[in-house]
């Protein structure tokens, strides 16, 4: 049966996130509940959350998150290992069998940057990476990257070199370089 | 159990009309096919409320079987109106479970002897490398913001404070984000 009036992808999410004012979450519920399609999305919106959760418990992504993700990681159970490298700095690094991920904390003078960009080096010839625009909080002095664990636990020794590079309107201006000094545990 | 055709074509509250009408000789077909098309929207305000999937598992079994009861004994007064009637029952569940007034085995045991009708279906799961390679595909900012959100299941303004942007800029990284993730997974149109 196709519905009349199908709710809007960012209703749902906002539905799903407990977002909507009381009156509204409640007239949403009484469309979902006799609507068979809406239901679907729902289904379908549910799907992929659990998806993504699935996966970053997995260690199946890499990503750039914030201080308050990292403590709703060990909530979640994961056992996660911590590095920290300050600007020209370097770490040696591994993954143990039993770490379900590794946070590396590249701390970096951000105070009034605009946009950060991250280039990373595999090796010492590699191809270059960069990854443009990467959130941060100018305020935390520094970025906190979750690589792969899935990625790194199938790694061999590598190092990898990394510079952040601050983006605005006038140009481009390293800010930091560090070096990690990967080893299989 | 196969589904009917003609149960199919049915409407819910033609459905759980049928039931009533059958009183105390219960129309297995009609129950189960009643029992498979609320389940996911049962299951789905377990999971919105709870967030906990054993917990939306029990709350599907504890409304539905209390719903059939209902319906065969007469009991719900206007059958055309079951979808409302079920979200009603969801509801006032919901808040007896959160009150801890009624725990959830005690919930669950006043059903026990009631014979369940069918399975509810399974939330189907995506194919995780494919999820995984488009989680990747997004850009860095779209994937820290649905990682974020959908993680821990954390409102706009939560995700804002964490990155430093506005709650409005983090709706819109997520709409398209989404957009992109759905069109990557094959199960919709990417968002401009």
């Amino acid at each position: 049966m196709t519905c009349r009036s199908p709710v809007a992808l960012d209703a749902l999410v906002a539905y799903w996130l407990g977002e909507l004012p009381q009156e509204r979450e409640a007239a949403l519920e009484e469309h979902l509940f006799g609507c068979t399609q809406c239901t679907g999305q729902l289904e379908e919106l549910a799907a992929l959350a659990t998806g993504v959760r699935a996966t970053v418990l997995d260690g199946k992504v890499s990503m750039v998150v914030s201080e308050p993700f990292v403590d709703a990681m060990k909530d979640a159970g994961l056992s996660v290992r911590e590095y920290q490298v300050e600007p020209g700095g370097s770490v040696n690094c591994t993954i143990g069998t039993n770490d379900d991920g590794v946070i590396s904390r590249i701390r970096a003078p951000l105070a009034g940057v605009q946009r950060l960009d991250v280039v990373r080096m595999l090796g010492a010839s590699g191809p270059e990476e960069r990854l443009t625009d990467v959130p941060f909080d100018a305020d935390s002095g520094g970025l906190v990257i979750v690589p792969s664990a899935a990625w790194l636990k199938a790694m061999p020794a590598f190092t990898m070199r990394m510079r952040l590079i601050a983006v605005n309107d006038a140009g481009e201006k390293q800010l930091a370089e560090y070096t990690f000094n990967h080893s299989p545990s | 159990m196969p589904r009917s055709s003609l149960l199919v074509e049915l409407d819910d509250g033609a459905l759980a009309r049928r039931i009533a009408e059958t009183g105390a000789a219960p129309d297995s077909a009609a129950e189960a096919e009643l029992y498979r098309r609320l389940a996911p929207r049962v299951r789905l305000y377990g999971l919105r409320h709870l967030r906990d999937l054993q917990a939306a598992a029990d709350l599907v079994q504890q409304v539905l079987l209390m719903t059939l009861e209902r319906l065969r004994a007469g009991k719900v007064r206007d059958p055309e109106s079951i979808a409302s009637f079920v979200l009603g029952s969801c509801r006032m569940t919901v808040l007896e479970m959160r009150r801890g007034t009624r725990r959830r085995e005690a919930l669950l045991e006043t059903w026990s002897d009631a014979a369940e009708p069918c399975e509810a279906p399974e939330q189907e799961a995506l194919d995780p490398h494919r999820l995984a390679g488009c989680l990747e595909a997004l850009s860095e900012r779209e994937r820290s913001v649905v990682v974020l959100t959908f993680f821990a299941d954390r409102q706009a303004d939560e995700v804002a404070s964490e990155l430093a942007i506005s709650g409005g800029n983090v709706r819109v990284i997520r709409h398209r984000a989404l957009g992109r993730l759905r069109k990557c997974m094959g199960g919709g149109e990417e968002v401009q």
